[in-house]
Parts: structure tokens; C-alpha cells; sequence
């Protein structure tokens, strides 16, 4: 079988510092993989070099082994998404909003049809009203911004999603609701840098970061 | 109609008013009218003499040259105003500048208005200077806008690459805006035209004794020619910035 993402990186800096070293995955389709690590160990710039929101490393990356810098890159973007910490959503009604990526080119070109059916349930899933499409982003909590971001990204139908510490400014119910969703309903791969003990034990795998080397663990 | 140096020296009496106030209020500003007014008379009189000269040969080519000394000048001022990558702009401003140039002159000079001759200096002179200079700073205002949209808005930006926006797609909200804050103000100055204020040119051609029917004429051909080469500059300015600012994975280059 093939391996949906191959990290094959020597050397990971952020700016001029070395922040990781000779990093060596192989990623599955469906995997759920959690990162930790201390503030500064390289987690989000490992997070960002997966969707070539950043390239200061020395190595490749291969997703469905092709290199992902020979990918354009709205269309690895498109299928290897990121929520990040306190989402920009942007201006106009949520049902504007869910909408803008809809008018990529990246989007249209992969021919993905209706999609208020899957809407619809993703609003059941991740447990909110669909009264709440003609609210404007001011007037969400802080919950409710960060589940309509991921609604928004799980309507892109990513292949891999990647969570930069999505629940950090989210209380326990809130958070629960979230990687239950996440869990319960999203079939893709999900890489998740969290420092939420809720999501701890719900992993298959785990990239510890530390002293500038990631420790691969797999949970029996 | 003419008046007497006499009277001119006259009416820069008149500076006494606010020099006094100046001095009244203790506002520090009665140095820099020196040095304002005094600039303005040295530039003027060369400008003048100048251009009398030129309007009097009858050589293209010097109308020519003297046209790319103005572009010049835009360039070297535009240099001087905006704050951040310089390294990247001059090439920007140039191409801007002359790609508009080359797309309306020839149209206002061989098409629409059509004086004689064609390389008139005092037909193509004042015309290109009005063009040039409100293309120039609708220029500077739109790359300053874009930028500060852009910066200023980061997760906005990568928000968008994130969820698989190209490069236009995701710069497209602040280009929009930066052409709004550019051109919405010309617009509103055009709208009050005729009954806030004469415009310059029309005001300078009535006073030297062109029936004001010609003058309007002249002002609404100038309008058009503005609006639409600052439109086109700053368009064109921020096309070229959108693809020297970013590298091939839509990041900021360092």
C-alpha cells in the first residue's frame, strides 16, 4: 500500500534557527496523528511545511508520492487543509462565508456538486443550528467560530486536515463536541498539534517533539 | 488677459497676513512658507521659460524628451513617498507609468482631439502633466493601500491559500479595496466639478481668454483621460507588485 504522506526531512528551521532533525514518516489514509511538544520545538512549522505554508527545510515531502512543491499549490492546499487557533472567517453571513472557498478555481476544477445535503449534517454533527447561517462572524462565541472554520474546511473534502491547536481557547464541552465531530465523521487523515488533555487518548499515533527530534509513537 | 510683474509682486504681499498669524500664534511654520513660496517661484519661472521655449520650436522629439523627463520625476518622487519594498517598485512604477501612457495618449493626441500639429507642446504638455501627476499619486495611494490590506490582514490571506485559493483569489478582497480608496475620492472630485469649484486647467484656459464653452470641452476630455490612466496605472502597478511580493508558493518573499 501506498503511503499518503511520505515526511522525508533533514533538517527543519524557523528563520535562521534549526529547530528538527532527520524527521522520517510514512502516513496512512485515515491516521489519526496528535503532535506535542513545548512552545518553540517546531510543531507549527512542521504543521505548515505539510501544506507549503512554509519551506525552510532541507528534504521532500511526498503526498500520494508525488513531491508536494511539484503540486500547484491551490491544489495540494485544497485537498491537505488547515484550521488554525483563532479562525479569521471573514465578512457577510456564515452561509457567505462556508461559501467563498466554493469559488476557488481549485475547487470548482475537482467538480464537487450540491453540497447542502453534506451542510446539513456536518450543522447535525458538530451540533449547531442552521439559524445560524444568517448570523454575521461577529455575533458567534468563540466555539461556534472555530466549529463553522472546520465546517468550512470539511467542505472542501480534504484528504488530510491539519489542526493547529483548534480547542486551546475553548472550554471542555466545547472542545468535546469538536474532536467528536472530528472523530465520529471525518473518514481523512487528521494531524493535530493540541494541548487539550481531552484529545490525549483518543490518538493513534503521536509525534513527540523534543531537543530537536520527534519521537514516533504508535498507542496498542 | 496679462498683468504687471508690479501686480504680482503685489499679490505675494498678501503672505503678510499669514506671516503674521504665524508669529501671533508662535506656529512654526513661517520658515517653510519661505522655503515653499521661494520654491515655488524658482521652479515656476524656470518651468515657464521653459516651456515658452519649447512651445515656440517647433521639434517633436524635445516635446518627446521632455515627456520622458516628467516620467522621470514621477518615478524619482514616487521612490521618495513609499516606505516599504523599495527594492522591488521602481521597475513597477516605470512599467505602470508607461505601459498607461502608451495605451491613452495616443488615443486622446491621433483620435479624439487631434491638434495641430499632432506633437503640439502646448497641447500634449499640460495634458500629460495632469495625467501623469494623478497617476502618480492614485499609484502611490493604491500600493500603499494594497500593501497595508494585505499586512494588516495576514489570516485573512493565508486563510484563503489554506483553503486552496490561488494567489489572485486570495489578494483579490484587498486589490479591490485598494482600488476603491484610490479612485473613489477622484470620483466624488469629478462629480463636484462645475459647481464646488473650476477646475484648474479650466480656470487658467478662461482666465488666458478661451471662451468657457472650449474650456469645458477641454476639462471633460482631461477627466476621462485621468480617470482611466489611473485606473489603468493602478491596476497594472499592483499586478506587477502581486507577483514580485510573492514567491511561487504565494508566500511573502523575505
Amino acid at each position: 500500500m501506498t503511503n499518503l504522506l511520505k515526511i522525508r526531512i533533514s533538517r527543519l528551521f524557523y528563520e535562521d534557527k534549526e529547530l528538527l532533525k532527520d524527521i522520517n514518516l510514512d502516513i496512512q489514509k485515515g491516521e489519526r496523528i496528535l503532535i506535542v511538544g513545548e512552545t518553540g520545538t517546531g510543531k507549527s512549522s512542521l504543521l505548515n511545511s505539510l501544506n507549503l505554508l512554509n519551506h525552510s527545510y532541507e528534504g521532500e515531502i511526498f503526498f500520494k508520492d508525488k513531491l508536494i512543491t511539484d503540486y500547484e499549490p491551490q491544489t495540494l492546499r485544497s485537498h491537505i487543509t488547515m484550521v488554525m487557533q483563532e479562525p479569521w472567517l471573514g465578512e457577510g453571513s456564515v452561509a457567505k462565508i462556508l461559501n467563498e472557498a466554493r469559488g476557488f478555481h481549485s475547487f470548482k476544477k475537482r467538480g464537487i456538486g450540491d453540497q447542502t445535503q453534506r451542510r446539513k449534517q456536518l450543522f447535525k454533527d458538530f451540533n449547531l443550528s442552521e439559524d445560524m447561517l444568517k448570523k454575521t462572524a461577529d455575533q458567534l462565541s468563540g466555539g461556534e467560530k472555530q466549529r463553522i472554520a472546520l465546517i468550512r474546511a470539511l467542505l472542501l473534502e480534504p484528504e488530510i486536515l491539519l489542526l493547529d491547536e483548534i480547542s486551546s481557547a475553548l472550554d471542555q464541552y466545547t472542545s468535546g463536541i469538536i474532536s467528536d465531530s472530528i472523530f465520529n465523521n471525518f473518514p481523512g487523515t487528521v494531524i493535530a498539534i493540541s494541548h487539550d488533555p481531552l484529545w490525549q487518548d483518543r490518538w493513534q499515533r503521536s509525534w513527540k517533539l523534543s531537543g530537536g527530534k520527534l519521537i514516533d509513537q504508535r498507542e496498542v | 488677459m496679462d498683468f504687471a510683474y508690479l501686480g504680482l509682486a503685489l499679490s505675494l504681499l498678501l503672505l503678510v497676513i499669514p506671516l503674521i498669524i504665524f508669529r501671533h500664534l508662535k506656529v512654526k511654520l513661517t520658515k517653510q512658507l519661505l522655503i515653499s513660496f521661494g520654491r515655488m517661484i524658482v521652479q515656476l519661472s524656470l518651468v515657464g521659460l521653459w516651456l515658452s521655449f519649447l512651445f515656440e520650436s517647433k521639434y517633436a522629439w524635445l516635446t518627446f524628451l521632455w515627456v520622458l523627463v516628467m516620467i522621470f520625476n514621477a518615478v524619482l518622487i514616487l521612490r521618495g513617498r513609499i516606505k516599504f519594498q523599495r527594492k522591488i517598485l521602481t521597475p513597477i512604477f516605470l512599467t505602470s507609468i508607461l505601459v498607461s501612457t502608451v495605451i491613452i495618449m495616443p488615443w486622446i493626441i491621433f483620435v479624439a482631439v487631434r491638434p495641430e500639429p499632432f506633437f503640439s507642446a502646448s497641447f500634449i504638455i499640460p495634458v500629460y502633466g495632469m495625467v501623469l501627476g494623478n497617476s502618480m499619486n492614485g499609484m502611490a495611494l493604491a500600493l500603499e493601500r494594497f500593501e497595508s490590506n494585505l499586512s494588516g490582514n495576514w489570516k485573512a490571506y493565508t486563510t484563503r491559500l489554506s483553503l486552496g485559493a490561488s494567489l489572485w483569489e486570495a489578494a483579490l478582497p484587498a486589490f479591490r479595496q485598494a482600488l476603491q480608496a484610490s479612485l473613489l475620492p477622484q470620483l466624488l472630485n469629478i462629480a463636484a466639478m462645475g459647481i464646488v469649484s473650476l477646475p484648474g486647467m479650466m480656470s487658467g484656459q478662461i482666465l488666458g481668454g478661451t471662451s468657457p464653452i472650449v474650456a469645458i470641452k477641454y476639462q471633460m476630455m482631461l477627466m476621462s483621460a485621468v480617470f482611466s490612466a489611473v485606473t489603468l496605472t493602478d491596476y497594472i502597478a499592483i499586478r506587477l507588485y502581486l507577483r514580485r511580493r510573492f514567491d511561487r508558493f504565494y508566500l511573502p518573499k523575505k
